[in-house]
């Protein structure tokens, strides 16, 4: 069950990558923070430890439910700009995060020699996801597309966190998750003002207020 | 109960810089100046108390600094440099009173400047690293501060504050990894466990901790090459200021290179100190060059402090080496020399800076070429600037000559020595001496009769009145210092012994001559400073009357040497710029100076010119060929870097990006 999640936590993260329509990338976005929560609530469950049975909960649904809502807003309204071209086109990208995935197992070392528990082994997972967030990140124009990248990165820490100490605590996630969650806001709001300005939203074209 | 000296000071200091910021303009003046002597006097009183006891003076508290705890421990080889800090606070504090400098009533000013003095005499109490980099922080930024309050009013200000504030940066930079190469090898921040491991220390840290303390140290203390932002900023600085900076900040440089060479380290190899002592030469000769030829009274007089520090140096260098050559006794001569022209130094170099800062106040000019005829217009102030200029040229019977003369007597007695490098280094140093005092001497013969003697050069130097007393209080306190200890050095020689045999650990016997003679146990050579300023008033008086005897009484007044001319005017005296000229023809490859000449023809005939403007300078070597060339590199590269983010959101998130796969790639 545990490996089960961490894999689709990866998966979604791939096909993240992958997809070129918002709505399918908010619902695997969704999905991610599904996985997410429940490799907290199994963790949890494993350790007797209801801190982090309650951060699962929050975890759920912050990044399962609420923050791919959010997004969703901001999806529906910036229809307009689908012929937007990534930088980086779909199977390169694909092959980056092939790249990035034997990357992160290769580099995770460090991590993985602090916890010797086999489920301190999968904690590369989470690396990978991060590297995966932050690729998507650099490479995709659209400011949705942007955000999940945004949303990616901190999925992928938050793993490593739950699987390397069985969990952060509590007061920690939370802080976490809110800071997360005003980014996204932040950048949601700035996006659509952006939109309701230039019509057109192309997240390389803020170049030009560059001095 | 007793009261901890070192708290109070710390209270003084910080009670005078609220008081400077909360309290309306002409209050805070008077309120930051009197809690900054408060506070000299407080650490002055603390520093004698340990010089005459043989207990260092403790104050700890973990509550003002967390983690490693504001630690002072002040033991007699700092409370040297306290007390002659302390009274080089008082005087400038007096002569603040009557300073009506533009910038320093500010409110910034009134707040910085009892922090600044309270940081002079805290530093060399300091027993642990974060203590004293603390403190020496504020030393510094307050110092960086206090020079900028008129840079509003002169570009050259905000110039010299960027050399400042970049110089010290560094140099604090430096001190802050030497330290932390030694701490982390004792294992702990203190000094004391510091000094514990320091004879286990593999070789290269004790090299590399001491040359970087050595840079570190140097740049504030004004070594060449690490001089550059000193003639900037001195003499910017508003005059207290520049007291306190050119006489008392520039002694915790040597402060340091002292403690930690000689202290912690316990001495190093030769080569270390023939390197200190190579310096103090290089300083010693650049200084007194320069200051020999420069036409700005200021700047003249900020030459000359790289110029003693310098001297210094040179005595450090060589108490250095001759106790790694096993000459202890000699070792403990030329360090004591070396810390006697520190605190002799301040006192002269105090009184010469106040008293020039009242000079530049009464004419509104530092040119020496437009001064002139000011000691008849200001007695006071002219006599104080005479006893200074007299001290510096060590001439007997002021401080001056006591300290020069056993830096002197020190290296002469190494000269007898089967040791090569002691037999290559001491008659160096000798000539080094040498040729620095005639530089000197030169130096102030210029300043004095260029700039006070003779007849006015321009208006407002005809008009100088004298300074409110004041002023010439506070400078005059430390001219008096300078004839008191010139006439009997033994007032302060026996706690120079002391705190240089505490802090290199020796017990050899005391090899100095007591009483009214300076000079070394065994020799020929001691003097008698007293007696000769006995002989000189004698014979002063003497002359004075037998000239009055021999002399007709019938009284004719005419020019001297008048040549028919029906009178002389400031325009047919020697200036300053061409008294200088003959050094700067034979060392004009040091110097190499830059003439100007514009001269416009009239168009009838290029042969006829209309008028004629020549204008010379001279620039700092080092800073042309050094640090200028420095500079350009950094701005090469800098608007090359520039490039890079061109504004691009996708370039930067890959950066991070980069960034983490690099270090996570280091790591795996």
């Amino acid at each position: 069950m545990l490996s089960l999640a961490v894999g689709s936590v990866l998966v979604c993260a791939i096909i993240a990558i992958w997809v070129s329509s918002t709505r399918l990338l908010i619902r695997v976005l969704a999905t991610q923070g599904l996985a997410l929560g429940i490799v907290a609530l199994v963790l949890g469950m494993h350790e007797r430890d209801l801190s982090l049975a309650a951060t699962a909960v929050v975890v759920l649904a912050l990044k399962g439910v609420f923050m791919p809502l959010m997004l969703s807003k901001v999806g529906s309204r910036s229809l307009n700009n689908l012929g937007l071209k990534p930088l980086v086109n779909i199977p390169a990208s694909l092959a980056a995060s092939a790249v990035l995935i034997v990357l992160a197992f290769g580099s995770s070392r460090v991590i993985t020699s602090f916890v010797d528990t086999p489920i301190g082994s999968l904690a590369p997972v989470g690396v990978a996801t991060l590297l995966i967030g932050f690729f998507v990140l650099v490479a995709r124009r659209r400011p949705v597309f942007q955000m999940a990248g945004l949303m990616l990165v901190d999925n992928g820490i938050d793993l490593v966190a739950f699987l390397c100490s069985a969990g952060v605590p509590f007061l920690i996630e939370l802080g976490v998750s809110l800071d997360v969650l005003l980014a996204v806001v932040v950048l949601m709001v700035l996006a659509q003002r952006l939109a309701t300005e230039f019509g057109d939203l192309d997240v390389g074209d803020l170049r030009e207020l560059h001095d | 109960m007793k009261i901890n000296l070192l708290a109070l000071t710390s209270i003084l200091g910080m009670a005078g810089a609220i008081a400077g910021a909360i309290t309306t303009q002409k209050l805070r003046k008077w309120l930051s100046s009197l809690f900054g002597i408060a506070t000299c006097v407080s650490g002055l009183v603390a520093a004698i108390e340990v010089l005459h006891s043989n207990h260092p003076m403790i104050f700890q508290s973990n509550k003002i600094l967390v983690l490693s705890g504001y630690s002072l421990q002040l033991d007699r080889f700092g409370a040297l440099f306290v007390a002659s800090g302390a009274v080089v606070g008082i005087a400038s504090m007096i002569f603040r009173l009557g300073y009506s400098g533009h910038g320093l009533a500010s409110r910034t000013a009134s707040f910085v400047l009892p922090l600044f003095v309270m940081t002079l005499l805290l530093v060399p109490a300091a027993t642990n690293v974060t203590t004293f980099l603390f403190l020496w922080e504020i030393m510094a930024i307050a110092s960086l501060l206090l020079v900028l309050v008129d840079h509003r009013k002169r570009p050259e200000v905000s110039n010299a504050g960027q050399w400042y504030g970049v110089m010290t940066h560094l140099g604090a930079a430096s001190i802050l990894i030497g330290f932390v190469l030694l701490a982390i090898y004792a294992k702990s921040q203190s000094f004391a466990s510091m000094e514990a491991t320091a004879h286990h220390l593999p070789s290269w840290v004790r090299t590399s901790s001491f040359f970087l303390l050595l840079i570190g140290f140097g740049s504030k203390a004004g070594l060449v090459p690490l001089h550059v932002w000193l003639p900037k900023a001195h003499p910017e600085a508003p005059g207290p200021v520049s007291a306190l900076m050119s006489a008392a900040m520039v002694n915790l440089g040597l402060y340091g290179v002292v403690r930690v060479g000689l202290g912690i380290l316990g001495g190093g190899p030769t080569w270390w100190w023939l390197t200190v002592m190579a310096l103090g030469a290089l300083s010693a000769m650049f200084g007194s060059l320069h200051s020999a030829t420069s036409t700005d009274l200021k700047r003249l007089l900020a030459y000359s402090t790289t110029d003693n520090i310098g001297l210094m140096f040179l005595g450090v260098g060589a108490a250095g080496l001759f106790q790694s050559t096993g000459h202890q006794s000699l070792a403990l001569i030329a360090l004591v020399a070396a810390l006697l022209h520190m605190a002799f130094h301040a006192l002269f170099k105090g009184s010469l800076f106040l008293s020039a800062s009242s000079l530049q106040q009464a004419t509104g000019s530092r040119d020496l070429d437009s001064l002139g005829g000011l000691l008849s217009k200001m007695p006071v102030t002219g006599t104080i600037f005479l006893i200074g200029s007299l001290s510096i040229a060590a001439l007997p019977p002021l401080c001056g000559f006591v300290s020069e003369w056993l830096l002197l007597q020190s290296m002469l007695h190494g000269l007898p020595s089967s040791n090569p490098s002691l037999a290559i280094a001491m008659p160096v140093g000798v000539g080094v001496l040498a040729l620095t005092g005639g530089l000197t001497a030169l130096t102030f013969v210029k300043a004095v009769g260029i700039g006070i003697l003779g007849q006015a050069r321009s208006k407002p130097a005809n008009d100088a009145h004298e300074v409110r007393p004041t002023m010439w209080v506070g400078a005059g306190l430390l001219s008096a210092m300078c004839f008191l200890f010139g006439v009997a050095p033994f007032l302060v020689i026996p706690s120079v012994i002391n705190s240089s045999k505490e802090l290199i650990g020796t017990n050899v016997a005391n090899p100095l001559v007591g009483g009214w003679q300076v000079g070394l146990l065994g020799n020929q050579g001691a003097i008698e400073p007293g007696l000769l300023a006995f002989l000189i008033v004698v014979f002063v008086a003497i002359i004075g009357g037998l000239r009055k005897l021999i002399q007709a009484p019938s009284v004719r007044r005419a020019e001297a040497w008048g040549c028919g001319r029906e009178t002389q005017t400031s325009r047919m005296e020697y200036t300053a710029t061409s008294f200088g000229e003959p050094v700067v023809r034979v060392f004009e490859d040091v110097l190499s100076p830059s003439h100007n000449l514009d001269a416009s023809q009239l168009s009838e005939s290029r042969y006829y010119v209309e008028a004629a403007h020549f204008h010379t300078s001279l620039d700092d070597a080092f800073e042309r060929r050094l640090y200028r060339q420095a500079a350009a590199g950094l701005r090469w590269w800098g608007s090359n870097a520039r490039r890079l983010p061109n504004g691009s959101i996708h370039r930067y998130l890959m950066f991070g990006m980069v960034a983490l796969v690099v270090v996570l790639v280091a790591l795996g």
